[in-house]
């Protein structure tokens, strides 16, 4: 990577970039700026991670968001509980601000890819093959031999060492004067491209998961119950039995749903769903999320009409006790019902096991009208309605997603590794090599490397020179021997 | 087989630790002492200790590489113990964590001889061993959110050795960093140890991304969303976010050198704090 960022502080500039738009496209090519960028997104990330965050839906909702922030305010103290939410950092990954870095990176990225872009083009395709006598001289990583031979054979030799050494090489030729270019892995100039816009991709995957995508993650379904999934979609979801195992031990083995999905009521895909094994159909997928217990309530009038007639899930917990609790309307009656289970693992004062406790208000003006214990099994009269609290059963709570832009994260995903990998283990390696005849008539061969002073290339040198070397020592034997026998 | 992962584990220890103490005789042992009388000349004498302290670091590797495979053999006998990949709790998750440290410190002992960076890579390690004998070692079943046999063990391997390397980096860090004026001479030198920093990410930056996007398709796999900013996946971005740093601070003029040796630093500090950090921020990954 070369100091872009020092461009901005050439004095001569074209009038175009003496305009705004020149001088914010030269902001934006800066790696300083990058870094800058890096280190305050790092830093709200951290904040993130240490300071608790609100969830979306409390956020959201006004009342919810001031009681949350009651709570913060135990935790951190008044002043610094505003001084936070004045700095939205109990919000940050979902603030104006946060973004904002987001995208300044992103145009950041996409202006250095486009600057640079010129450049390492120019360096893979077509390389400067013939060099100067100095570069050969100064090069930090040089070498010189002398043949006996005209400058072509002994540029025939070199190239001959190159290829050994898995490099590609052009030739360039005179009079008496050879000029060699070879490089290998010189795509990998554009994993820096592919490491970089892959960030630029996953933004857009989130963008379009953003926009197309559709989730609920709390998607209850009572055991015997089929329940229209919604979401834009004409599915809807029967669970036939939920299953949890636990180990000997105490803690949870497996944890299954049996789905049966339906389209417009036709079964379509039936299957089980665990918690790493999710079911898919038509881009839907359902994801095991967690599970609970029903009570199975009937309600009916003095005259036998029902009311209600099925599974109540007690998916929510009380505030005070943490017993299950689940709610149903009749609304006819204007009344809403709320069924609270007894207190799992002790004995419970309030709802003995076995029983149902039922709260009744009206739903217009939220007043309880009656509260009384239901025993399984038995039908009593409360405020003029007969309830029975039938049996127990179980409900599940499946998180169901539908999300265009996950596949376009998992390309981009593999473009980053696949660009680091070429950047940092396929480094883009070039040599150049002169064969120039002496008046002696002897050829002096030159190789020359550019680089850091950095051991990896010096060993990579060190190899290309002993390969190349080797074959012009025993070129040199041969020639010996030849001569030798002339002389004879 | 799980006792013999408790002995190999053990002997692990014990390897590493006196192979540490081999190493601090070979840096910061009597160098060039003339005035120790022994039955032979001085000029011997030097020679004696020179060669004592050279036998110290050999030896020394020796025991590392000991130590290095006991750790190794710990680990398979537990696998085939549980039946699963040992990376499900704290204690098998910090014996990966000191696996991946040593094995990449003796990765970079192999390439560069630097001896000295023993002195600081393995306390951590040894220090991650002990603290793995104070948390619960029995091996306990899956939890259905960690029945991923193939997420948990590579997800788990890649996070060890970006962990690891990053333990290296950090170590070449503050040796540049106290090797201030030159002739520091056991210690290399600070072109070495900048380069040994700057390869140590070089493994640990892609191994980090590439934890984070496993961790991202387990998350997709399991609960239907790659990213919930989840506390430990947050810290982990924090992390890659502080070397990704790093990688850019190097080719810019006046973070080189001192200033990118304390992005070295505080990535480090990112790293211990997202390996750390479920146990006091909970989320998804608090698991025990």
């Amino acid at each position: 990577m070369e100091n872009v960022g020092s461009q901005a502080r050439v004095p001569q500039r074209t009038y175009w970039e003496t305009r705004t738009l020149g001088r914010m496209w030269h902001f934006f090519t800066s790696v300083r700026l990058a870094l800058v960028l890096i280190l305050a997104i790092t830093a709200a990330v951290f904040a993130g991670t240490m300071l608790d965050q609100v969830a979306p839906s409390v956020r959201s909702d006004p009342a919810m968001y001031a009681q949350w922030l009651t709570r913060a305010e135990g935790r951190y103290g008044v002043f610094p509980t505003k001084v936070l939410e004045f700095f939205e950092l109990f919000n940050v990954f979902h603030t104006l601000w946060f973004r904002l870095l987001i995208g300044l990176l992103t145009v950041n990225i996409i202006v250095c890819t486009l600057n640079r872009w010129k450049g390492i083009w120019r360096t893979v395709f077509p390389p400067r093959i013939r060099m100067t006598d100095a570069f050969f001289q100064h090069a930090r990583f040089n070498a010189k031999y002398v043949m006996d031979e005209r400058a072509e054979a002994a540029a025939a030799t070199v190239k001959k060492g190159l290829k050994h050494a898995r490099y590609r090489v052009s030739t360039e030729g005179e009079a008496g004067s050879v000029a060699l270019y070879a490089d290998r892995n010189r795509f990998s100039r554009f994993g820096t491209f592919i490491s970089h816009l892959s960030l630029v991709l996953i933004l857009a995957g989130t963008v379009v998961g953003g926009i197309w995508g559709r989730s609920d993650p709390e998607f209850i379904v009572p055991e015997g119950i089929t329940r229209d999934v919604g979401l834009g979609t004409d599915l809807s979801v029967r669970l036939e039995h939920f299953t949890d195992e636990y180990y000997v031990e105490g803690p949870p083995k497996d944890f299954r749903s049996d789905l049966v999905i339906l389209k417009n009521g036709e079964e379509v895909k039936r299957g089980t769903v665990r918690v790493n094994s999710p079911l898919g159909y038509g881009g839907m997928k359902f994801h095991q999320s967690f599970f609970g217990q029903t009570a199975v309530m009937t309600v009916k009038t003095k005259d036998g009409t029902s009311l209600y007639d099925g599974p109540v899930p007690l998916a929510w917990q009380t505030r005070e006790g943490n017993r299950p609790v689940g709610s149903f309307t009749l609304g006819t009656e204007n009344l809403e019902v709320w069924v609270i289970g007894p207190r799992s693992g002790e004995s419970d004062p309030l709802v003995p096991a076995g029983e149902m406790r039922i709260e009744v208000y009206e739903s217009s003006s939220g007043a309880l009208r009656t509260a009384t214990n239901l025993s399984q099994g038995t039908e009593q009269v409360v405020g003029g309605l007969n309830f029975t609290f039938g049996r127990e059963g179980r409900f599940t709570g499946l998180s169901v997603v539908k999300d265009p832009g996950v596949n376009i994260i998992w390309v981009a995903s593999a473009l980053m590794i696949i660009g680091l990998v070429m950047l940092f283990y396929m480094p883009h390696r070039r040599l150049w090599a002169s064969c120039k005849e002496m008046p002696d008539g002897k050829t002096e061969v030159r190789l020359a490397m550019t680089g850091q002073r950095d051991s990896q290339i010096s060993a990579e040198f060190e190899r290309v020179r002993q390969r190349v070397g080797k074959e012009l020592r025993s070129r040199q034997a041969e020639e010996d021997q030849v001569q030798g026998g002339n002389h004879v | 087989m799980f006792e013999v992962s408790q002995y190999t584990f053990v002997a692990a220890m014990v390897a590493l630790a006196a192979g540490l103490a081999l190493y601090l005789v070979n840096v910061f042992g009597p160098r060039g002492v003339r005035s120790l009388s022994f039955n032979t000349g001085g000029t011997q004498e030097t020679d004696s200790f020179g060669s004592a302290m050279k036998t110290a670091g050999r030896y020394g590797s020796i025991l590392s590489v000991n130590a290095f495979g006991f750790l190794t053999a710990s680990i398979i006998a537990r696998w085939i113990a549980a039946g699963h990949g040992p990376f499900s709790n704290m204690y098998e998750f910090s014996v990966a964590f000191a696996w991946g440290a040593m094995g990449i410190y003796l990765y970079f002992e192999s390439q560069y001889h630097a001896r000295s960076l023993a002195l600081l890579v393995l306390p951590i390690a040894l220090g991650i061993l002990i603290y793995a004998t104070t948390v619960p070692d029995d091996i306990q079943p899956l939890v259905p959110a960690l029945q991923q046999d193939l997420l948990l063990t590579i997800h788990v391997a890649a996070a060890v050795v970006a962990y690891g390397a990053f333990a290296v980096g950090f170590g070449a860090a503050i040796l540049f960093l106290v090797q201030r004026k030159k002739g520091m001479g056991w210690l290399p030198e600070r072109t070495t140890l900048d380069e040994i920093g700057y390869r140590s990410v070089m493994i640990g930056f892609p191994m980090m991304a590439l934890t984070i996007i496993l961790g991202a398709i387990w998350a997709d796999i399991a609960w239907g969303r790659y990213w919930s900013w989840d506390p430990k996946e947050t810290a982990a971005l924090v992390t890659l976010l502080m070397y990704g740093g790093y990688l850019h601070a190097r080719v810019i003029r006046g973070w080189r050198g001192e200033r990118s040796a304390y992005l070295l630093l505080l990535g480090f500090a990112a790293t211990a704090f997202t390996y750390y950090g479920n146990y006091f921020l909970g989320g998804l990954h608090s698991y025990g």
